[in-house]
């Protein structure tokens, strides 16, 4: 009868009996393996270096933050965000002379017709910047030369 | 080169290549080998051998110095290898023993055991230890390595180690002689 096999009485290997790997695979390992290591960690640009040196959380509250100065300054210098004066506020500063001798130089062809019929109840827009009640104006219209005159 | 002025050296980033070129060197047998005897096959063995070198690459600079080098580069490589088999059998929805199967099938076809047969027999009976088991086996067998150190490199207790161990040897020699039996 065979004596029945005990581990510790076997001569025991320093290896499993295994094939060995190909010639001078352990000279050739390193220099794979740096090849690999170069591959997958590419040298950062030198400008953006600093920011490999950052933490992940770091990095993360750098992006929010610039991302968030961007809408900011695009909001602030936007010109859509400056404030439009309001064209009646505008003319309001205007002495009335002005527009009036505005209004008898250039061509804009007002003929005292056009202003009669612009009817009194309403809110005009003549009325925010003239300031002037319908015999004031009618006053003014009357004392300028006839229409055929500087037509 | 030690350990220790390896470390010093791959921190300064002008020296850093040539630390780590001198660590493969130091390790890369090692490595190799523990790695092997869990896979069987040199291709797969190759992979997992640079794959931990990779990782020993990305992580060596946060490497605290709880333990020695040595370990820490034997830790790696075991979840490697636990990982690649585990993946493996998730891959192929493949049982434990068919990959036993496999991995004897590899063995069987090995030209070094020819005409072993008791080698051959210890080898077939290894490999039909669960994955888990069969490291601590070839830690303690093949390495030597002290149940300390091997605490270290499976975050396992010294007991459950040597539990492990002693359960192992007895399946193996429980193997071999119901198949000498049955031979």
């Amino acid at each position: 009868m065979n004596k029945p096999f005990r581990l510790d009485e076997h001569r025991r290997r320093p290896q499993p009996p295994l094939a060995p790997p190909p010639d001078r695979y352990f000279e050739q390992l390193p220099m794979r393996v740096m090849q690999r290591v170069q591959a997958t960690n590419p040298a950062p640009a030198a400008t953006w270096g600093w920011l490999s040196a950052l933490s992940a959380p770091l990095r993360t509250a750098l992006a929010s933050a610039v991302v968030l100065g961007g809408f900011a300054a695009s909001f602030l210098l936007s010109p859509e965000a400056t404030i439009q004066p309001v064209a009646s506020t505008s003319l309001a500063q205007v002495p009335r002379e002005e527009l009036v001798q505005y209004l008898m130089a250039s061509e804009q062809r007002v003929t005292l017709s056009d202003l009669a019929e612009l009817p009194a109840a309403q809110n005009l827009p003549t009325d925010t910047y003239l300031h002037a009640s319908p015999d004031e104006l009618q006053e003014v219209l009357d004392g300028q030369p006839s229409e055929e005159t500087y037509l | 080169m030690e350990d220790q002025e390896i470390l010093i050296r791959f921190r300064d980033p002008a020296a850093r290549n040539v630390a780590f070129n001198q660590l493969v060197r130091k390790y890369q047998s090692k490595v190799y080998w523990h790695v092997r005897k869990m896979v069987i096959d040199h291709d797969d063995a190759d992979d997992l051998t640079q794959d931990v070198f990779i990782k020993v690459w990305n992580h060596l600079e946060n490497f605290r110095q709880d333990a020695s080098l040595y370990t820490w580069i034997y830790r790696i490589a075991t979840n490697e290898c636990l990982s690649f088999l585990s993946s493996k059998r998730r891959k192929f929805f493949l049982p434990l023993n068919d990959v036993g199967a496999e991995l004897t099938a590899k063995i069987e076809a090995d030209e070094s055991l020819a005409g072993d047969v008791v080698e051959l027999k210890l080898q077939k009976a290894i490999l039909r230890l669960p994955d888990k088991q069969r490291l601590v086996f070839n830690l303690r067998y093949y390495d030597e390595m002290p149940y300390e150190q091997m605490a270290e490199v499976t975050g396992t207790s010294v007991g459950a180690l040597k539990a492990s161990y002693h359960h192992a040897a007895k399946k193996i020699e429980q193997y071999i002689n119901d198949e000498s039996i049955t031979d």
